[in-house]
């Protein structure tokens, strides 16, 4: 007796919002950089009043699902007394980790450290 | 009926021979009596006496008044508005916008201008000194010098900052402790070797025109000789 076959695929929002939440726990990680885009898409959000109760945020993050592999950017502010090198791999490493480990798919990070806050 | 239709139109209230334009109860033509009383017009002796025609003035003035109010409101956006979208599209960074910090787990970058930012925030925390310009540009940019480049040099940046001096300061000393706060900067700040800083002081300014205290205070200034002529 076998059961039917079953395939789950992966969605590139669902790895968006997994790397995101990782990111921002990071140590050094003051925020995500939202791109253009999703910068309008929230602003159009705010006006028009939808509220995404419980959504969790991916705002700073792209993500791409090919077949096993997932492709993840982070966009990132961190602050001066933190070394971006530093910052920068260790998001590369934890949310690979955590994307890899919630959803079975091979990823490959890729961080831009858009801001230093000199504070 | 006292219709008195205006002599450069035709239609008036007379006959319904407009092309289906709604026409009152009273046979005169809605749109009409709309535009005058938008106008401002005096309405004539028929408009005064009909419920029908009064009724459609009343429309239009009630509007005309409600839109106008609006259209008077200063328009305000919030003004987190501009902000959230010029920051974003700051960080919309092209290829050339950015330096690579050295990682095994993949593509790592740093925006130059942030970069270029930590650079010129510790010269200016030096006392007697103003960074002005500060550009970066990494080794790994001139495709020849990657191959042979030693590891410890991959992704080194050469570092070409102008600075403007506080008159009185000892400029070669200067120099000399902004050479090596910058390399101590990019590796401990960046995390790029600094293989080269070309200084160049462009201007003095005189102390007394800024903010005394600002020196004063400022826990690096003692070890400038300027300091203490």
């Amino acid at each position: 007796m076998t059961g039917p076959t079953v395939r789950v695929h992966v969605g590139d929002a669902v790895v968006a919002r997994v790397a995101a939440r990782r990111a921002r726990r990071v140590p050094g990680v003051v925020t995500l950089r939202a791109d253009l885009a999703q910068a309008l898409l929230g602003l159009a959000d705010s006006v028009l009043g939808h509220d995404r109760a419980g959504a969790i945020p991916a705002d700073g993050v792209q993500a791409a699902v090919h077949g096993g592999r997932a492709e993840v950017s982070v966009t990132l502010v961190t602050r001066l007394g933190y070394n971006c090198r530093d910052v920068a791999q260790a998001v590369q490493r934890t949310v690979g980790e955590e994307v890899r480990t919630y959803t079975g798919l091979d990823v490959v990070v890729r961080v831009t450290v858009a801001e230093v806050l000199l504070d | 009926m006292a219709l008195t239709p205006p002599p450069a139109t035709p239609v008036g209230g007379t006959a319904p021979v407009d092309d289906g334009a709604p026409l009152l109860a009273c046979g005169r033509d809605a749109a009409r009596v709309w535009d005058r009383a938008a106008a401002g017009e005096d309405p004539d002796a028929h408009e005064r006496a009909c419920p029908h025609c009064t009724a459609a003035a009343a429309d239009a003035l009630g509007l005309g008044a409600l839109a106008h109010r609006m259209a008077d409101e200063p328009l305000e956006p919030p003004p987190s508005v501009l902000d959230r979208v010029m920051v974003a599209v700051r960080s919309e960074l092209r290829p050339h916008d950015v330096i690579t910090l050295p990682s095994p787990h993949g593509q790592a970058r740093l925006s130059r201008a942030a970069a270029a930012a930590v650079l010129r925030h510790t010269v200016d925390r030096m006392g007697g000194l103003r960074a002005r310009s500060c550009r970066i540009e990494q080794v790994d940019d001139t495709l020849a010098a990657v191959e042979e480049a030693p590891d410890s040099q991959r992704h080194a940046v050469d570092v070409r900052i102008t600075v403007t001096a506080r008159f009185g300061v000892d400029l070669a000393s200067v120099t000399a402790r902004v050479r090596q706060m910058v390399a101590t900067a990019g590796e401990q700040a960046l995390g790029v070797p600094v293989r080269r800083v070309d200084i160049e002081v462009a201007d003095l300014f005189d102390a007394d025109l800024f903010d005394t205290d600002l020196f004063d205070t400022d826990p690096f200034d003692t070890g400038v000789p300027g300091n203490t002529r």
